[in-house]
């Protein structure tokens, strides 16, 4: 039997329970209070009431008003939820509330459709990982300077002739960093989203595929324009850049979904060009990384496209809907496909198309939807090289990405209701600090060249069929990252690809030995954690250059997300209508 | 950092008797497309034969292992780490005899053991495999 002070005390703990157990009540809106999205602009409104009673019940208010056609689930003993897929706001400042259970409020703007159409048809160019600093190394390779006088020779196409300039800083809904999946989302949606995430908004559930949902702009301009969408990477297709802007997952290693959602959802794209066939051919042919038994290369012809799989069929395809896929995984590094040339690592790829081919070859096709069109262009290896510190083969896909642009901007020229954009969707901690000379063999510190000893780069005393400069020059450039693993430095691009480093076999990772032995390389201590394979993305800002109607959109300062919505001011985007196809 | 590697006990007699086959990387596919892969005339020519392969343990999950992945060069993406991994299509899963177990390695190694190709999913992992080589010998090279 209980004593009275025993029962107070336990009465007062059962309060105190009582307390915490409403204390621990959490509301999640999405979307998030002070989203800004577009008046018309679709999404899936989801409400999250966790740490309540079993049975309790919340109500959600629109502006005032319940919200009709919620549906109602506990994803676990604690939590309700309420979801309405498919919502979309009227121009102003509106506001959810959510009482009952938890209250909560969430306030969001819907910003006014544009009037008019500055232009009709937009491609816009993201060089993955190709912040500013990997934008000058490329601009010192092309061009270098007249060593009489110390004047620049040139900018990079994607740097002259410009109607507008910004600088862009991007972060994440869970973090100041970035990967490219929620940075591709942000230009695609003008949302902040989860890394690892595409064009949806967080949940509390384990299926990546049932997120709430926010419509991209090249849904939106597929639906209330019916303009043609075009997405062309030289990474493998369902990479995270392509991905945001036609597919929706929690996660950007879904693959296979995202494959699937190119064909099956809303945006529709008419041209699809890429690398990385093995998500899109079935799993019973080796090489395959699907888990079911779907083949879109089969199926996309089945739907009207015609499929090229090499540069030859590519620029003899002459079609309204195109689909090509170029090598089972990524393309090959522009180094490796022009100067390098090895055939242990070309293998049977030997015909894969320039960036360029693949952009005009897009637009062509596009150009035949009279409603216009938008296309995303993907420098998509420039990344994919930075992260292995190998940056001479990132920066030389930058400059196959240049040319991609100078064709862009002569078919602007010619068509002047193109809007141009050339972006980043984040940066490297990359730096051009000193320059070379190759003279002294590699990794040799004393032929790092400081202040006036650096003299000029010689990269364009040869050039290769492409009128790149080769990688080979007397005079180079020391580049370097600011984030490393331990890894041996040489100062030399390598012919064939090496990882900077391998497993130590404990679940950190050692410098690749394979590199350690190569002339001159020498050890240098990492600052990145020691699981930590190779270079990270970093918090620096990237360029974006713009040519064309619309672009005094893209001036000064800009978050990410505010590309998403000049690009549907410059449109002309009226995400309220609804062309009905 | 290196732990030491045994060799695991000697081959059968019969297959100690037999010549060894030797299989190098890029003799592995005579054909990659984007509609897939197609193995060598050699590798369906040596399918449930014992073959000796050289390469590279890829990182390992496990303190202990029970298989591995062999690939060309070192390598530091690891198949189970990471969805994003970005593999190359020759690589080797490695499996080795019931009750045998192996400790991470970073050096070259040379596998003898009984080659198998075609699509297996592994039902423990879910890794897909396209070769496998079931293990009779590791040896550091």
């Amino acid at each position: 039997m209980k004593t009275p002070s025993l029962v107070k005390a336990s009465l007062l703990l059962g309060t105190l329970l009582a307390l915490s157990s409403a204390a621990a009540a959490e509301v999640k809106i999405y979307p998030y209070s002070g989203a800004h999205v577009l008046a018309g602009q679709k999404f899936d409104l989801r409400v999250e009431v966790s740490g309540v009673a079993a049975g309790a019940e919340a109500s959600v208010m629109l502006d005032g008003k319940p919200v009709a056609g919620l549906i109602k689930t506990n994803s676990a003993a604690d939590t309700v939820e309420y979801t309405l897929r498919g919502v979309s706001l009227i121009a102003g400042s509106h506001t959810v509330t959510v009482t009952g259970a938890a209250t909560g409020q969430a306030t969001m703007i819907a910003e006014a459709p544009a009037t008019v159409a500055q232009a009709k048809k937009v491609i816009l160019f993201i060089g993955d990982g190709m912040g500013w600093n990997t934008v000058r190394a490329a601009e010192l390779v092309a061009h270098g300077y007249n060593p009489d006088n110390g004047m620049p020779l040139g900018r990079l196409e994607m740097e002259t002739g410009l109607s507008g300039l910004a600088t862009v800083t991007n972060s994440s809904y869970d973090s100041f960093l970035t990967d490219s999946a929620n940075t591709a989302s942000s230009i695609a949606t003008g949302q902040k989203v989860l890394v690892n995430a595409l064009s949806v908004y967080p949940d509390n559930t384990k299926d990546s595929l049932d997120n709430p949902r926010i419509e991209t702009i090249a849904e939106i301009l597929k639906r209330s324009k019916n303009m043609g969408i075009g997405l062309v990477s030289t990474a493998f297709g369902t990479d995270a850049t392509p991905a945001a802007f036609a597919a929706h997952t929690r996660l950007r290693g879904d693959y296979s979904a995202v494959a699937d959602q190119y064909f099956k959802g809303s945006a529709k794209p008419d041209v699809l060009l890429f690398g990385g066939s093995n998500d899109f051919i079935s799993q019973t042919v080796p090489g395959s990384r699907r888990k079911d038994a779907t083949n879109w290369i089969d199926g996309s012809q089945k739907m009207g496209f015609t499929f090229v799989s090499s540069r030859a069929e590519l620029m003899k395809a002459n079609t309204t809907k195109l689909f090509g896929l170029f090598n089972l995984s990524n393309f090959n590094s522009y180094l490796d496909r022009v100067q390098f040339k090895d055939p242990s690592v070309l293998g049977d790829f030997k015909d894969q198309p320039y960036l360029w081919d693949m952009t005009q070859k897009a637009v062509e096709t596009l150009d035949k939807n009279p409603n216009g069109f938008f296309l995303m262009v993907e420098g998509g290896m420039i990344d994919k090289f930075e992260h292995p510190l190998d940056w001479q083969r990132g920066v030389w896909d930058v400059l196959e990405m240049d040319k991609a642009v100078a064709w862009a901007k002569d078919y602007q020229k010619t068509h002047p209701d193109t809007l141009v954009l050339v972006t980043a969707d984040h940066a490297h901690s990359i730096s051009t600090y000193a320059g070379y000379d190759h003279t002294k063999g590699p990794g040799n510190r004393d032929a790092v060249l400081v202040y006036q000893d650096g003299k000029f780069p010689t990269y364009s005393d040869k050039k290769d069929v492409n009128g790149i400069p080769m990688v080979t020059p007397t005079r180079g450039l020391a580049v370097g990252f600011a984030g490393v693993p331990d890894y041996c430095e040489t100062f030399t691009a390598r012919p064939i690809y090496k990882d900077p480093t391998i497993s130590d076999g404990s679940g950190g990772y050692a410098p690749n030995p394979d590199i350690c032995k190569e002339e001159g390389a020498y050890f240098r201590t990492g600052n990145l954690p020691r699981n930590t394979n190779q270079g990270v993305h970093s918090a620096d800002p990237v360029p974006l250059f713009s040519f064309g109607p619309g672009a005094q959109n893209f001036v000064g300062m800009m978050d990410q997300t505010d590309i998403f919505f000049a690009i549907a001011k410059a449109m002309g985007v009226d995400a309220t209508k609804d062309a009905g196809k | 950092m290196k732990p030491a590697l045994f060799a695991l006990w000697a081959a059968l007699l019969l297959s100690a008797a037999q010549a060894q086959s030797s299989l190098k990387f890029s003799e592995m596919y005579s054909k990659v497309t984007v509609r897939g892969i197609e193995f060598s005339p050699k590798v369906q020519g040596l399918s449930g034969k014992s073959v000796s392969m050289v390469g590279f343990m890829a990182p390992p999950l496990k303190p202990k292992l029970d298989f591995f992945v062999l690939t060309k060069a070192p390598m530091s993406s690891c198949p189970f780490c990471s969805t994003v991994a970005d593999w190359p299509p020759d690589i080797v899963l490695v499996i080795m005899p019931d009750g045998k177990l192996l400790d991470p390695s970073t050096g070259a190694l040379k596998v003898t053991g009984r080659l198998e190709y075609g699509i297996k999913k592994d039902d423990q992992t879910g890794f897909v495999s396209l070769m496998r080589l079931y293990a009779d010998k590791v040896e550091n090279q």
